[in-house]
């Protein structure tokens, strides 16, 4: 390719260079001077000449001859040998390239300044936040928690207060570094920072998860700070460990190094919430998500029984036409016993005066039915039973006989009716104590033969009733929990849309020790993509033990 | 396909395909990697660095540095592809911060002035080619100078009183100093043919050599308006630089800053 040359009339010894700072304040004129402005903006132009000195043979002096271009001017030179007609100077143009290069210093110096200010000046805190902090860690009062103000970043990160010149140092010496590449990019994910030192100083009895965790993990994995209100955390953040094989495998092999005890929590402890043992391998299946790997719960799995010792069959009470209605005229139904506490999480417990004793009465004798049985400690029900005549006298005291001594034949009279149906008084409190008896000894009525109803349904019906040591009666405290999955969270006032039936098979169970908890699929069936419903590990799971 | 045409195709090319691989490396690597924003960072600073060596490359002419031609395909090309790592360092999201929120709106400033000025320099030169000759943009302000006193010499020098009172009135301004800039910038010619309109309206009031006068007037209003039209878009082509190039030393000062800070306070940073 050949090269292009210049235009014919292309001056090449007077063009503008593309490097040259001032043009001539005459070459808007079409005149610019040959000399031109120097790269200080300053006129070359001086003279018209410049007088040069001439001696003649013998002359000390000399004299200033003009040089003028053109012919030498009328003037001439002045004595002192300057130019006589000095040029008038012309004003230099910056060109361009000149005027960018000063925006250019101009805009750096007023960024620098800029920069300056702001991170000097008090708004620096404001200024170099990346995004809005959590209410936790923000407003006036966790300030004054860590003696700073309100826009400090010193409460959590230890370059908050530093100058530019320990900034530059805190970045060169940060971990990972600056220049440390290679461990910027094979660090590990969740692997705890410097900035998680300064969260435990706040949050020291913050026990991080289960004890055979491999390696804790960092809190602001999980708790991203600057993006506003803390976000819930995700199945990613869980996946790290629990969708890892081999990280799940160490933590299988620390658990079983570990004691049973290490494994407690405050939860686990509460003897109201049901104890399943923690298995050997501890909780380390590798599990992705709710809906698809994780395991049935081993209530479930491990076919466990419910060890309460009170009876009771839940098919007979919600099905069975013999369940009398309740004083309201109503069915029986869940939410008679099952009644939510304040916030709706879970439910108050069974009480027998609230919820049994409107068809469970305790009422031994027939004829009177004022009189019950005191219910919760067999000592009380015993010493009552002694103390039978004083109790028909005061039954007949609130019937309205006020003299003593009808009071007395009131008792005798009743208490001659109960002994007619008993064989001793020992044989009676024995029944009252241990008789499961729904119906009394085989009658004639006529030519009926059949079975009366028993005096009365005794505590073993639906206690464990046995023998104390003296032949006392000893009854087992029932035990009705109040949660079953102690490492699971469950709100019941987030599930009323659906009814109590839709989980919980209480009408096919008839045996006290089921456990009518709903199987992982009758969960799936809404918590799955397919259900629409979150099936996060967080919505049941907490990561944070509480001690 | 000519030399151009080659480097487009092969370059949008390379465009495209390292900018697939940011993509796939994003999907693959943003969670994944704890520090990935570290790292993604860097790679977007390195070609920062690299888009302004292009600068240092000019200022350095004596160098051996390879062709001023192919450091600007390279500082088009990588500009293009800064894009894609700034928004991969960014993981798709604005920046809520006023710093970094400063720092993101200089990034969108220069590499935004900077597609700009690709722009033009891409449409502008072609159409500089079709009006007029080559002007040398230094030399506009001679030219213009010229033009005012060949025109002055025309009107008052023996002209009739009529053209001398039509110049003083409409042209004395318009030959004084550039004129119609946005006109010129979106190629309209409506400012000039409203001066010739006005100088044919002359004509019904002059005689045979006075249309000869009002005719060359006319041909130096033509030229004038040539000038001015080489001097907007000249002048274009050169100031979108006083955009540009300011505000990439801004972006590096802040980019600095931005990395010295994220290290000092590192530790939450994800």
């Amino acid at each position: 390719m050949s090269e292009q040359l210049p235009a014919p009339d292309f001056d090449s010894q007077n063009y503008q260079r593309p490097n040259q700072k001032w043009i001539c304040g005459r070459a808007t004129e079409g005149s610019p001077c040959r000399k031109g402005p120097d790269n200080k903006g300053r006129c070359g132009a001086t003279a018209e000449c410049a007088p040069v000195l001439e001696k003649k043979p013998g002359e000390e002096k000399g004299r200033w001859r003009c040089t003028r271009s053109g012919g030498a001017c009328e003037s001439g030179p002045l004595p002192d040998g300057s130019c006589g007609r000095p040029a008038v100077k012309c004003a230099p143009v910056p060109t361009l390239r000149t005027r960018r290069g000063q925006l250019t210093r101009a805009v750096i110096v007023a960024t620098i300044a800029l920069l300056l200010i702001l991170l000097g000046g008090s708004w620096r805190g404001s200024f170099i936040n990346p995004g809005p902090i959590s209410t936790a860690h923000s407003g006036e009062k966790f300030a004054s928690m860590h003696g700073t103000n309100s826009q400090s970043c010193a409460a959590c990160h230890r370059a908050g207060d530093f100058g530019p010149s320990g900034l530059i140092s805190a970045a060169w010496h940060a971990k990972p570094g600056p220049f440390s590449l290679t461990e910027l990019a094979y660090a590990r994910r969740g692997e705890s920072t410097a900035i998680d030192t300064a969260c435990q100083k706040c949050h020291p009895g913050h026990a991080l998860h289960q004890p055979n965790v491999v390696q804790d993990v960092s809190c602001s994995y999980c708790h991203q700070e600057h993006r506003g209100p803390m976000a819930a955390t995700t199945d990613t953040h869980c996946g790290i460990c629990h969708a890892d094989t081999e990280v799940m495998r160490a933590a299988s092999v620390k658990g079983t190094r570990l004691p049973e005890d290490a494994f407690h929590t405050s939860i686990t402890r509460d003897p109201n919430v049901f104890q399943a043992s923690r298995p050997r391998s501890g909780f380390t299946n590798v599990i992705h998500r709710f809906s698809s790997d994780h395991p049935e719960f081993r209530l479930h799995a491990d076919k466990r029984r419910d060890p309460n010792t009170l009876m009771f069959n839940h098919a007979l009470h919600l099905t069975s036409d013999t369940i009398q209605k309740l004083p309201s005229g109503q069915k029986l139904d869940c939410v008679f016993c099952h009644q939510p506490e304040a916030a709706g999480v879970y439910f108050q417990r069974i009480r027998f005066e609230k919820h049994c004793q409107a068809c469970h009465s305790l009422q031994f004798d027939p004829e009177t039915p004022g009189l019950t049985l005191p219910h919760g400690n067999p000592e009380f029900v015993s010493a009552f039973l002694h103390s039978l005549p004083r109790q028909y006298a005061d039954v007949a005291a609130r019937s309205g006989i006020t003299r003593p001594e009808r009071q007395t034949e009131f008792a005798r009279e009743k208490l001659q009716r109960l002994q007619a149906r008993v064989v001793s008084g020992e044989d009676f409190e024995k029944r009252v104590f241990f008789s499961t008896a729904t119906s009394g000894p085989e009658r004639r009525v006529g030519s009926v033969n059949g079975a009366t109803s028993s005096l009365y349904l005794g505590c073993a019906y639906c206690h464990d009733v046995t023998s104390g040591p003296h032949g006392n009666p000893v009854i087992t405290k029932p035990l009705v929990f109040d949660r079953w999955l102690p490492r699971a969270q469950f709100n019941h006032a987030k599930h009323s849309a659906v009814t109590c039936g839709n989980c919980h098979q209480a009408e096919a169970s008839h045996d006290t020790a089921d456990i009518i908890l709903p199987t992982k699929t009758s969960c799936v069936t809404c918590h799955s993509a397919a259900g629409g419903v979150s099936d996060s590990c967080a919505t049941c799971h907490t990561y944070h033990r509480k001690l | 396909m000519s030399r151009f045409g080659r480097q487009t195709v092969v370059g949008t090319f390379l465009l495209l395909l390292a900018s697939a691989g940011v993509v796939i490396a994003h999907r693959r690597w943003s969670e994944e990697l704890p520090n990935y924003a570290y790292l993604s960072g860097w790679v977007l600073m390195a070609v920062m660095i690299l888009l302004a060596l292009y600068n240092m490359r000019k200022r350095l002419p004596f160098l051996s540095l390879g062709s001023s031609e192919a450091w600007l395909q390279i500082h088009v090309y990588a500009g293009f592809f800064t894009v894609i790592l700034f928004l991969a360092h960014l993981k798709f999201r604005m920046p809520t911060g006023w710093f970094e929120g400063a720092l993101a709106w200089l990034y969108i400033l220069v590499t935004g002035s900077g597609i700009v000025g690709l722009f033009l320099s891409r449409v502008l030169p072609r159409r500089l080619a079709t009006r007029g000759g080559e002007v040398i943009y230094e030399k506009i302000p001679a030219l213009r100078n010229a033009l005012r006193q060949e025109a002055e010499t025309l009107v008052l020098a023996g002209g009739p009183q009529v053209i001398a009172n039509f110049y003083t009135e409409n042209l004395h301004d318009f030959f004084r100093r550039p004129k119609y800039f946005w006109p010129h910038l979106l190629d309209s010619r409506r400012p000039l043919n409203a001066i010739v309109t006005e100088l044919d309206e002359l004509r019904r009031y002059l005689n045979e050599a006075e249309r000869t006068t009002l005719e060359k007037l006319a041909d130096l209003v033509r030229r004038k308006d040539g000038l001015d039209y080489h001097h907007a878009l000249q002048v274009t082509l050169k100031l979108w630089l006083f955009v540009h190039l300011p505000l990439t030393y801004s972006l590096m000062i802040f980019s600095v800053l931005h990395i010295i800070i994220v290290f000092a306070f590192s530790g939450g940073a994800r």
